[in-house]
């Protein structure tokens, strides 16, 4: 290895550069160098008269958001898309039937397409119908697709069959949605998926008919129909109220076969690529490499029909208390949108990002770990910041943390009874996630009762779950009750051990995880981390092979079904693979779910719940940890910013003080000269006794 | 036989095998003389060296019960070191020497008495720092008994009696080296996965072939030199002369060998330790856990530095003794007045 070293040294080289060179031939080299250092100086110089803008002069007085992406979504084909890059654009080029309110809280639905919100109607089998009706005169964006229709067409009008389209292919097993499972609650949803399957293997010739004339032909989804042009009715093999929230998201927005049929047939290009929708934006540039650019939609209905004040369509008048103190209501009653173009400019790495933004060239920010300290003191903007005119925005997102138990574990679970609740209420009682908060997320959560996040229904502030405060003296007491004194097993006379099942390696999580396990430690029980890769945790959760594990859920609809579900014995990991981690199943808890799940926001769907929480108190299958907090960073000539906390881009509702952002930006980017200055003095210092000398010698 | 009996066993073989090593040199003109010039030349190095030892041993020393603790940790062994610290443990970072916490300024279990502060759990720097010195002296160590005796097996084997199995080993070691050692390392660890014994496995496995290469090339050397030939000639047999005569002419090459390939084992695992397989304990994990508190303003800068120091000093002082080791063992870079 280092055997090599005991070698004699090769004897040195002759030193070409201690060689004296002939006079001229090193006054020629000097007067080259100052030469170069001259031209270095003339660029510095004349580099001064260009600024650091990245974008067009034109632009600055334009009201165009800048914002920026890390990569470009791979799709944006509305069936598919389900990240937040891309519903940030498909959110803005097409419009849903329904949509949430900017400012209330908790979350609420208004028509947007559609002329109301529809009324769940009992069928004596059963079965719930919704009737959706179109707003008259809507047209899609205007695209080149549509010429398919009728030559020299550039738009048609949206009709309630192009819903219809698009929930057929969510069905379509080709198109590989991820979403067919909730969709399923549609009458005959599977089945019309499954009959399209089949008719494709039977037929070869019929895979290769354009998509539209498939779904006619395998005769469509039963519970889905359009008994005119305008009104689409969806029906339910049984009741399902979340299905409204479906009804906001992409994958319910009509799109026109038209598209689907040129872009991926005609034109060769691909549907993932060109969307072409109804919403108040339209894509003008899509260069997945640098830039996407939207812009206005003039064929969106807000801007044909202003008369019409629909409530998607013009700024909210009420929201939330306090909204009207933050200034969220002043553009109450105007049109939307304010902004003419949304750029999403590709940044790979953070801290340029956050860069520009402190430069003006981004409108908002989140806060990058490096800067964290700098940006935000005792919790406040730093006055650094808050002098630049730098607001900063907190909500809480619709999300939990939790630690969970796997109930199928014979120590931990529910095979043993009562000595194993005790167990888990003892661990629940000993967890500290307030300062788990504190030292990991700089204070940025909200501690967590239930598994429901604040801003949705069924979340109570007032309400301090008993299991779930820091008290480990009651802990240890539970420890004797459990028949595990001080921690110890009986049966090994050692403290009992668990393991910590983690999904992460790094050192950085590894703290996080030692946090917990110290605290467990502390009454005794013998808690051993168990990190390993993101995979291997996958394949020891199939395999049902680990005791307490630390997870997370984002909500995808504002509904308290969509974080009690995760209980729920359907959804147990342990019976194919659910996201039921803790393999929680209570005859009980089953019971009050499905009153709950069924139940319009009422009271009583709120009794329902408090039962739901006091069982979940007894029975500790999660111990709740927290409700993460996001903090964004907004420019001062930003307006009417609340942040929505789920991935619907709301940009049609923020407002852009050009004027405000062209002074910040040109005082924020005042060249700083002294350098070139510096430089160029240099290179003539250089350069003139080099010149000088060559003006001797000649003499 | 649980981890703190076996610990404690393997301190008393050490200090039995210390003792029989110093017998051993003392009776030896040739080994005293060497270590006595090393003394004269290194004499700093060796003390620090002597430092880190004494820790670790110190570090190893582990029983159960006594002291005043509370939990889990009044059912483990404890080592004397743990037991010196024991009860300073804070609610999170506080300063070197602080009497207060670093955020919040509340004040401490513990004033003034964390010499170089606390971690973000609250855990005495000093003493993870001084616990670190057991992590790389036990990498260092096991790895090199790992690698030591199968490049010696191998090297001796295929140099002295050549042939094919000269051939399969020249093939392995080639092999060997012209694989990426950090990406050969990471696999090795994944396969086998995360713990003391297997990282040393896959440091050992990825380390022996450098020496290897030096043992066969001077074994091969040695197997022609005149008194081989003459006890062949004598009928000795062939095992008997690689034991009398070829491994003794290779043991300043092994010194030497292990222990600059010390340093390099120790710094290795710190590079694993900032992949996130490293050691638990060890520097590098320390060093690793501190990356983002540099980027913290006010910046947190006790935990990167103590263990960074401690890792460096380490380092140093064994590169120089293992300098001037070979200045000393080898007959080549004899120098006039020894």
């Amino acid at each position: 290895m280092q055997g090599d070293r005991s070698r004699p040294d090769r004897p040195d080289r002759p030193d070409r550069a201690g060689r004296p060179g002939r006079p001229g031939e090193r006054r020629l080299r000097a007067a080259g160098k100052g030469g170069l250092f001259g031209l270095a100086a003339a660029l510095a110089v004349w580099g001064l008269a260009c600024s650091n803008n990245p974008y067009p002069d034109a632009d600055e007085t334009r009201a165009v958001y800048y914002t920026s992406i890390s990569e470009a979504p791979r799709t944006l084909d509305p069936a598919k898309a389900y990240n937040v890059t891309a519903h940030a654009i498909t959110g803005n080029v097409y419009d849903k039937l329904l949509e949430y309110h900017y400012l209330k809280r908790p979350y609420e639905l208004i028509p947007s397409l559609a002329k109301e919100l529809p009324v769940a109607e009992e069928l004596p089998d059963g079965r719930v119908r919704y009737r959706f009706v179109l707003r008259e005169g809507l047209v899609f964006a205007e695209d080149p697709c549509f010429e398919l229709g009728g030559e020299g067409r550039k738009t048609r009008e949206i009709l309630a069959s192009d819903v219809a389209f698009q929930l057929s292919r969510v069905a379509d097993p080709a198109t590989n949605s991820p979403v067919v499972d909730p969709f399923s609650n549609i009458q005959g949803f599977r089945e019309f998926g499954k009959r399209l399957s089949e008719a494709r293997e039977a037929d070869a010739a019929f895979a290769e008919k354009p998509l539209r004339e498939q779904y006619e032909a395998a005769g469509g989804i039963e519970g889905v129909a359009t008994p005119d042009d305008l009104t689409l009715e969806v029906t339910l093999a049984a009741a399902y109220p979340q299905i409204l929230y479906w009804f906001a998201m992409g994958f319910t927005t009509p799109v026109p076969w038209e598209a689907v049929e040129y872009y991926d047939g005609v034109s060769n290009e691909r549907f993932d690529d060109h969307p072409v929708g109804s919403g108040p934006f339209r894509i003008s540039r899509y260069d997945k490499q640098s830039r996407i650019v939207l812009e206005r939609n003039p064929r969106w209905y807000g801007a044909e029909h202003p008369e019409w004040r629909a409530p998607g369509a013009v700024y909210p008048s009420e929201g939330e208390p306090g909204d009207a103190e933050k200034g969220l209501l002043d553009a109450a009653g105007r049109p939307l949108p304010f902004i003419d173009r949304i750029e999403f400019r590709r940044e790979k790495e953070s801290i340029p990002l956050f860069n520009k933004f402190l430069q003006g060239y981004y409108d908002s920010s989140g806060i990058i770990k490096e800067s964290f300290d700098k940006v935000i003191r005792d919790d406040r903007l730093s006055p650094e910041m808050a002098a630049m005119g730098v607001r900063l925005d907190k909500s809480i997102s619709p999300g939990v943390y939790y630690l969970g138990f796997n109930m199928e574990d014979p120590v931990l679970g529910a095979e043993g009874g009562d000595r194993s609740r005790k167990l888990r209420q003892a661990i629940s009682l000993a967890v500290d996630a307030q300062g788990w908060i504190d030292l990991f997320l700089n204070g940025r959560g909200v501690l967590a009762q239930t598994p429901v996040p604040p801003g949705l229904f069924g979340y109570d502030p007032d309400y301090q779950n008993p299991a779930r405060v820091l008290d480990r003296d009651r802990a240890r007491e539970l420890l004797v009750d459990a028949g595990y004194p001080g921690g110890i097993d009986p049966e090994t006379d050692r403290p009992l051990r668990i393991t910590f099942d983690t999904p992460s390696t790094s050192s950085a999580q590894l703290l996080r995880d030692q946090f917990i396990a110290d605290g467990l430690r502390e009454i005794g029980l013998d808690v051993q981390i168990a990190a390993t890769t993101y995979n291997q945790f996958q394949k020891k959760v199939k395999d049902g092979s680990y005791q307490l594990f630390f997870w997370g859920w984002s909500a995808d609809y504002p509904d308290p079904e969509n974080f009690y579900f995760l209980l729920t014995c359907d959804m147990r990991q342990s019976q194919g693979g659910g996201p039921n981690t803790a393999n929680f199943c209570d005859p009980e808890f089953e019971a009050l779910f499905e009153r709950m799940r069924v139940r319009g926001n009422d009271e009583e769907r709120m009794e329902v719940i408090r039962e739901m929480r006091a069982l979940l108190e007894r029975e500790r299958p999660w111990v709740e940890l927290l409700h993460p907090e996001s903090y964004a960073l907004l420019h001062g000539w930003l307006d009417h910013v609340k942040t929505f906390g789920m991935s619907f881009p709301m940009h049609k509702y923020r407002a852009i003080d050009t004027e405000a952002r062209a002074l910040a930006r040109d005082e924020w980017n005042r060249p700083v000269t002294w350098p070139a200055y510096a430089l160029a003095a240099v290179g003539v210092a250089i350069v003139l006794p080099g010149i000088f000398t060559f003006f001797r010698e000649r003499q | 036989m649980s981890a703190h009996v076996l610990s404690n066993v393997v301190v008393g073989l050490l200090f039995v095998l210390g003792i029989a090593t110093g017998v051993f040199v003392r009776r030896n003109r040739l080994w005293r003389e060497a270590l006595f010039e090393l003394w004269r030349r290194r004499r700093v190095s060796i003390l620090v060296i002597g430092v880190y030892v004494l820790v670790a041993l110190l570090d190893s020393i582990a029983w159960v019960g006594g002291g005043d603790v509370e939990g889990v940790a009044a059912h483990e062994a404890r080592s004397v070191i743990d037991r010196i610290f024991e009860g300073t443990r804070e609610a999170s970072y506080s300063a070197p020497l602080a009497a207060t916490s670093f955020y919040g300024k509340e004040p401490l279990k513990a004033p003034s008495r964390h010499l170089l502060g606390t971690d973000i759990l609250g855990r005495d720097v000093f003493h993870r720092t001084l616990k670190g010195a057991r992590v790389a002296l036990l990498i260092g160590g096991v790895t090199s008994a790992i690698a030591i005796p199968l490049a010696l097996l191998l090297g001796v084997s295929a140099g002295y009696f050549g042939g094919r199995l000269d051939d399969v080993v020249f093939f392995v070691m080639s092999t060997l080296a012209s694989m990426p050692g950090l990406l050969l390392l990471i696999a090795l660890i994944l396969a086998l996965g995360k713990g003391t014994w297997q990282i040393c496995l896959a440091l050992g496995v990825t380390s022996w072939v450098g020496l290897c290469r030096v043992t066969r090339g001077e074994a091969f050397k040695l197997r022609e030199l005149d008194y081989v030939q003459a006890a062949r000639a004598l009928g000795v047999s062939e095992l008997r002369i690689v034991w009398r005569h070829v491994l003794p002419n290779l043991m300043h090459l092994v010194i030497i060998t292990f222990v600059l390939m010390f340093s390099g084992l120790v710094l290795s695992e710190a590079i694993l330790a900032y992949l996130g397989i490293g050691l638990d304990g060890s520097w590098g994990q320390m060093i690793d856990q501190a990356r983002d508190e540099l980027s913290r303003d006010p910046v947190i800068w006790w935990n990167i530095t103590a263990a960074g120091t401690a890792l460096f000093a380490l380092l140093l002082a064994v590169n120089f003794v293992g300098d001037a080791l070979r200045d000393i063992l080898d007959p080549r870079t004899l120098r006039e007045d020894l």
